[in-house]
């Protein structure tokens, strides 16, 4: 080992971070050479110095002005908050004011206006334009269509065994009717 | 009651604040007010400066407790805050030294030194070694200087400086031993004068 070696290692040497043979290496080196034996002895002293430096203590206030800080920036988050709605409070109100409005206007639109309005009920002109479409043939036939046409007063009680076909012509001609 | 405070260790009381406990939360400013300033104080080589720097960390602990995550111990996370204010402020009176001697024109024949901030290392010792020691910190580069700090002053492990500087352990290795010597040559240099 040389003694540009030895400086590479010095460290671990002194936190005993070397191996056996590397240790055994350093060892061989200090003793041929004064100035890194003499330099590791150096290094050592100033180290120990070091962790026994002085230490120091914060000030006695100390905790009293860190909690009086935190108050402090507590009051001034608050207080932010605060300004920033006074700030902002005029236009805040107009905004929820016009949404409010709009708000009403809606509902009264949807719930008085709509149901009352003369469209919302069906005119025979467009039941009579429906039943000008042409029909599409029946998929299957219901017992159930028979009944929903009768307006008579006699009641047809379906036979569930018997497959009826749907008589369209009955409705037409209740269309044309209240026409 | 302080028996009980001791046996938490700083991860549940940490917890505990992060839950809402303020009670943990000044546990946590006992156990590392000072262990924080010996750490700024010898970065910084100022103590009213380095009380700031403390309470700055301590003030970012109490609004960002939430950030913290058990994944790390938490004397490496407060260690990492402090490190990083600490090396804002060095920058910032770096800069303000420089501002301070350039203003000052030629003409101005009467100057005033700004007496030095109050010291409890003065007042306390008069021990030679330690200025000179404290001279040759400062004036180590940044990377030497915190390393030195952390694991001389502060006797924290490889792994944990490797945490708080979030660099490799063989960079700390490496850096730890230049930085070692550089502050030997230095010493040597202020000894000679």
């Amino acid at each position: 080992m040389d003694c540009y070696s030895f400086d590479r290692i010095i460290s671990d040497y002194i936190d005993a971070n070397l191996n056996v043979k590397q240790r055994q290496e350093a060892n061989e080196h200090m003793s041929v050479c004064p100035r890194c034996r003499e330099k590791l002895m150096d290094l050592e002293g100033i180290l120990t110095e070091l962790s026994s430096l002085p230490k120091c203590q914060t000030r006695s206030d100390f905790e009293s002005r860190l909690m009086d800080r935190i108050a402090h920036s507590k009051e001034q988050k608050e207080r932010r908050f605060i300004q920033v709605f006074q700030d902002y409070s005029r236009p805040i109100s107009v905004v929820a004011a016009i949404m409010l409005l709009v708000a009403t206007s809606i509902f009264v639109y949807t719930s008085v206006v709509i149901p009352n309005s003369p469209d919302s009920i069906p005119s025979a002109e467009i039941r009579s334009i429906e039943v000008n479409r042409p029909m599409p043939a029946p998929v299957a036939a219901t017992a159930v269509q028979p009944a929903l046409v009768s307006t008579n007063s006699e009641s047809v009680i379906p036979d569930s065994n018997k497959v009826e076909s749907p008589s369209y012509n009955n409705q037409i001609m209740i269309v044309n009717e209240n026409k | 009651m302080d028996r009980e405070k001791i046996k938490y260790t700083d991860e549940e009381l940490i917890k505990r604040f992060q839950q809402g406990d303020e009670r943990a939360y000044i546990e946590l400013v006992k156990r590392y007010k000072d262990r924080l300033l010996n750490f700024v104080y010898r970065y910084l080589n100022s103590f009213e400066q380095s009380e700031d720097v403390v309470q700055d960390t301590l003030m970012k602990l109490y609004t960002s407790a939430h950030m913290y995550r058990e994944i790390a111990k938490f004397s490496t996370w407060i260690f990492t805050i402090a490190a990083n204010l600490a090396k804002s402020e060095l920058r910032r009176l770096k800069r303000r030294r420089v501002i301070s001697i350039h203003s000052m024109g030629f003409d101005d024949k009467e100057y005033e030194i700004p007496s030095e901030s109050y010291d409890p290392a003065k007042e306390t010792t008069s021990n030679y070694g330690e200025k000179q020691i404290q001279q040759a910190i400062d004036t180590l580069p940044d990377q030497f200087k915190t390393v030195i700090i952390l694991r001389e002053v502060q006797q924290l492990s490889y792994e944990e400086i490797s945490q708080i500087l979030g660099i490799s352990i063989g960079t700390v290795k490496s850096r730890i031993n230049r930085g070692r010597l550089r502050l030997q040559k230095m010493l040597k240099e202020l000894k000679e004068q």
